[in-house]
């Protein structure tokens, strides 16, 4: 019942954000919208912690550990995004415009609705219609502030994702059809498949998981699908961003990897092998592309691309220790990724550029912008005592115990080439004297600067960045037993136990 | 010759020939230089796919099948077109030439290339199904147009062609589909339907949006975010 | 045994003699259809007349090669006459001295030597005309190598003859998709190949923009006959290989009476009339394309055959 709840709650506040009933209605109705999701979402988690379903609807809708994991994210995030979006829309869009806040806080319910029913459905061919919706309500998210770069951005995110789709969906028919020649009446979910795949024809089930590879790969950011992404990330309006990179690519990765299980063996396994090969490129060819990023917000969306690619290697280094820390990644990254892109926002609003280099000493221009970019990104590049560095640890750990010593050693390269690239650029930009230095379209210094005034910021986002940095420093040191049960029976259902 | 027995390869030969020609428009769709046609080329895919589907209905007596045929016609041929004519407006359509990102006659020889793969790829597959005279047909030539679109994505620097490439991948997914997966429930058919629906509404809202901040919707030309 | 050298010379004698009624069926529907009145049906035989009875003027500057052309152009179409099926649909007395590649080498031979005359005789439109046609000519034979080995490979031989029998004897194979893919492809070849609109404008007195005319620029008197009427054969031959092979394999006569075969000599004019029926409403509803476009043109028609020989292959 919970999950049905979910998704009208969802719903209902998308077509009420759309009533003209003053200013604040609209955020207000997000704000309370996101909380009750979220508290539902948290009792679904809590009831899959011994490891049972939540059903509402057999074989349609219902939530095992890992599908309540994602949904315990997306609702965390989706309510952080919504406290940080009433200040920051609030201080960026004018007061006259209520025409475009109102259908921004409406597409935003849809976009959380989409997401929320990615992890609900269990019906593969509902959730591939969700992964669509995903793309086309949030299109006009990313294209929010009708710059001629935002519409590019937006373009390249719809043809792309859209392409991955029509792939994703040929694969999936193909499942479809290998699962009714091996159990013709079996439901077409995602247990349904892991029961009958040892009696689907190898050549079927090989083929339909590439082209779902790559198909919803092309949505998660793997290179070299990925070139959408740092577009689409970087112009949309940053808690759009926190969504985006936090939890959307998240969201369709959960989507690959549930196929994992269907390939029987251990770390040899034919999509353990293929989860390596792209994971590997994706992480260093991220780390070396963020290295020369010149827009603190591409910056975190390169970052995002890495994560994705460790997320994958851990998923196919295929030990169990390798899978808990995948699953104590997911969550690291997305809180994390989210901080970031909160005070990515932050700075914008303090700064007025998205310049790396034309913003010196910002922790001098705005001391609450400054640290929250700090700790953002010392928590996305692995720095103890931070989540991120705790899953990338594990997920190092369980693959040298498991004799992975190739995989491991590349992956700890570019996971410290990460860690400089993104340290050398924030420290560019928090340290230093304080002014911000003007520049002209091509991004080249133009010899002036001006030593701005401070600005001050809106007190919900500075109650969205404190409640987001507290998992970001918590579960670095200590992960509570809760998080624990439920991180240990989602690793459980990636292998067969 | 036994009466089924004829009708059977009536049929088959029927659904082969909506097959070759629906082949024939996949690539129409990548070397046709006028926006028009394209669209109207799309039309007749779609036209295609709901003949594959009302065959494979009738031989495999499934009533899902008929009803994908049903709101193929009513989504991909009516509305869909309806859609992208008038949000995109007309003065685009007017435009007689489409550039390219590689000529025609080599992006036509790159078709050729991607349908023999496409076969190379399927043969294996319906082989070692086993499968029928159907499967055999419908899954290359789906797998096809799909690659095919995605390359028309890529070659086009128009809006238009590009949305119809995107819709021409679905379709030939959907072709594919009729036959592989004839027995998909019906709620999953509606929404896919629905959403193909709402991918040429948000594509088109995007080119107009595209045109009025821009003044053309030749989206090839938008480099302002490429890396150096 | 004897019977079959006669219907052979009587398929000669009707390709001879209505060839060039139905060119001036073809100029004269294309007339009506653009509401004008037209020349008459059979004026093509009274230019050839007409044609014979003039003076042959020769320039100084030319080889033999001028010389003999016209009468290659005007026996090759009939050489291939004896290869095809024309009025009967089983193998007649020299139908297996070549087959369909065989046909169209011959064919390309009297092409060849019109191309060659065009350049012998010094006149700066000739080898204009003469390197465009070339043109449309190298870049229509990849089309009719993949036709005929697609047909040849489906139906299991090389003679026309056999090759028709595949596309009748169970009616269910006329629409095997490869077959319709390749009459698209034909008849694509065919328009490239005998010079109508949309490659080239047969009509056009403007010697820059002529593609398949300026053959015969400068040939009078006897020579100019025989050039029109070879070429009007050649067109007639092209017809009977698309309709009689690919298309419409009926109303070919079965049996070896005299009754039956010269009842096929109407049948065929029938079909052939209804075919100049579809290729005039092609040609008044599209313009001609510039040259540069011709390769697109027959880019289409190779992708077209390539794919029937793929849908073809596979669906074996």
């Amino acid at each position: 019942m919970e999950l049905l709840g979910i998704l009208i709650i969802s719903a209902l506040a998308a077509t009420l954000s759309l009533i003209p009933a003053g200013k604040r209605f609209g955020p207000v109705v997000t704000l309370i919208a996101s909380l009750a999701v979220f508290l539902l979402s948290l009792r679904i988690a809590l009831a899959t912690i011994t490891g049972g379903e939540v059903v509402a609807a057999r074989d349609w809708l219902s939530c095992d550990s890992f599908s309540a994991l994602i949904l315990l994210l997306v609702s965390f995030v989706g309510l952080a995004a919504a406290i940080f979006s009433w200040g920051y829309i609030g201080a960026t869009v004018e007061a006259t415009e209520d025409r475009k806040i109102r259908r921004y806080y409406s597409r935003f319910n849809l976009f959380m609705f989409s997401m929320l029913a990615v992890a609900i459905f269990s019906h593969l061919a509902l959730v591939w219609i969700a992964v669509e919706l995903t793309t086309l309500l949030s299109v006009f998210l990313v294209s929010f502030e009708s710059t001629p770069e935002a519409l590019e951005a937006a373009w390249k995110y719809v043809m792309l994702t859209c392409m991955g789709a029509a792939l994703a969906l040929f694969g999936i028919l193909l499942l479809y059809w290998g699962m009714s020649l091996a159990a013709p009446q079996a439901a077409f979910t995602w247990a349904g498949l892991i029961a009958a795949s040892p009696k689907m024809s190898p050549a079927i089930l090989y083929t339909a998981f590439l082209f779902i590879l790559i198909g919803f790969g092309t949505k998660v950011g793997i290179v070299p699908m990925h070139t959408w992404l740092p577009d689409a990330h970087s112009q949309a309006p940053s808690p759009i961003c926190a969504l985006l990179s936090g939890v959307e690519t998240t969201t369709v990765l959960y989507c690959i990897m549930r196929l994992l299980p269907m390939f029987p063996g251990s770390a040899a396994s034919y999509a353990g092998t293929w989860f390596i090969i792209f994971g590997l490129i994706s992480a260093g060819l991220a780390a070396f592309l963020l290295i020369q990023a010149k827009d603190y917000k591409r910056l975190f969306a390169f970052s995002t691309v890495e994560h994705m690619g460790i997320i994958l290697v851990g998923a196919g280094l295929g030990s169990f220790s390798a899978h808990f820390g995948t699953m104590l990644q997911i969550v690291s990254h997305s809180i994390t990724k989210s901080l970031c892109f909160f005070a990515a926002g932050a700075t914008l609003m303090a700064t007025g550029t998205r310049n790396i280099s034309a913003i010196r000493g910002l922790i001098r221009i705005s001391p609450l912008a400054g640290i929250f970019m700090m700790v953002g990104g010392l928590g996305i590049a692995g720095a103890p005592p931070f989540a991120v560095f705790l899953s990338e640890f594990s997920i190092l750990k369980a693959g040298i115990m498991n004799g992975q010593y190739l995989v491991i050693g590349l992956l700890a390269l570019f996971l410290v080439v990460a860690f400089f690239g993104i340290m050398y650029q924030i420290n560019r930009m928090v340290f230093g004297s304080a002014e911000i230095v003007m520049m002209d379209e091509r991004g080249l210094l133009f010899g002036r600067s001006i030593i701005p005034k401070r600005n001050i910021l809106p007190l919900t986002c500075i109650i969205a960045l404190v409640v987001t940095i507290i998992p970001v420093i918590l579960f670095g040191i200590y992960l509570p037993e809760q998080l624990y049960q439920l991180l240990y029976h989602a690793a459980a259902s990636l292998g067969r136990m | 010759m036994s009466e089924p027995d004829l009708l059977f390869s009536f049929l088959s030969k029927l659904n082969a020939l909506a097959g070759g020609v629906f082949l024939l428009s996949a690539f129409g769709l990548v070397a046709i230089r006028q926006m028009l046609t394209c669209l109207r080329l799309y039309v007749f895919q779609s036209l295609l796919l709901a003949i594959s589907a009302l065959i494979l209905g009738y031989h495999y007596g499934s009533i899902h099948l008929f009803v994908v045929a049903g709101l193929t016609i009513i989504s991909k041929v009516l509305v869909i077109p309806w859609l992208l004519r008038h949000t995109v407006g007309y003065e685009s359509y007017a435009k007689r030439e489409i550039s390219q990102v590689i000529n025609i006659p080599a992006s036509l020889l790159i078709a050729l290339g991607i349908t023999i793969l496409s076969y190379y790829i399927a043969g294996p597959l319906v082989t070692a199904a086993g499968a029928g005279v159907f499967e055999s047909i419908n899954l290359p030539i789906g797998m096809a147009s799909l690659i095919l679109g995605a390359f028309t994505v890529t070659v086009r620097r128009e809006a238009v062609p590009q949305v119809l490439g995107i819709l021409a991948m679905e379709n030939g997914a959907f072709f594919a589909g009729v036959s592989i997966a004839p027995t998909l429930p019906f709620i999953a058919e509606l929404a896919a339907a629905f959403a193909v629906l709402i991918i040429a509404l948000v594509m088109g809202l995007l080119t107009m949006k595209i045109r009025k901040t821009l003044g053309k919707t030749a989206v090839g030309e938008l480099i302002a975010l490429k890396e150096d | 045994m004897s019977h079959r050298i006669i219907f052979n010379v009587m398929q000669v004698i009707t390709v001879m003699a209505f060839a060039p009624l139905i060119k001036g069926i073809l100029t004269r529907l294309k007339e009506n259809v653009q509401s004008k009145r037209g020349p008459s049906a059979f004026q093509p035989y009274r230019d050839i007349w007409k044609l014979f009875h003039k003076d042959e003027v020769v320039s100084e500057h030319c080889s033999w090669i001028f010389r003999l052309t016209p009468f290659v152009v005007f026996i090759t179409p009939i050489f291939v006459t004896l290869l095809i099926p024309v009025l009967t649909d089983y193998p007649l007395f020299f139908a297996f001295m070549g087959d369909m590649l065989g046909g169209g080498f011959i064919l390309a031979l009297g092409g060849f030597f019109a191309t060659l005359a065009a350049i012998d005789t010094g006149n700066p439109y000739g080898p204009m005309g003469a390197s465009r046609t070339r043109m449309v000519g190298f870049l229509a034979e990849p089309v009719f190598m993949i036709v005929f080995f697609t047909v040849s490979f489906i139906a299991g031989s090389t003679i026309p003859y056999i090759v028709q029998k595949h596309w009748v004897t169970p009616l269910a194979n006329f629409f095997e998709p490869s077959h319709i893919l390749m009459l698209l492809a034909f008849l694509m070849l065919i328009i490239a190949e005998t010079g109508r609109i949309p490659v080239d404008n047969p009509s056009g007195h403007f010697e820059l923009a002529m593609i398949d005319e300026s053959k015969g620029l400068e040939y009078s008197g006897r020579g100019a006959a025989l050039m029109k009427w070879g070429g009007a054969m050649k067109f007639f031959v092209l017809c009977c290989i698309f309709l009689n092979v690919l298309v419409a394999p009926w109303g070919l006569a079965h049996g070896t009476t005299y009754g039956e075969v010269l009842l096929a000599v109407p049948l065929i004019l029938i079909k052939i009339i209804i075919f100049v029926l579809v290729l005039v409403a092609i040609e008044s509803s599209l313009a001609k394309l510039r040259l540069f476009r011709i390769t697109e043109f027959l880019g289409a028609a190779f992708a077209t055959s390539v794919a029937a020989m793929i849908t073809g292959l596979f669906f074996m």
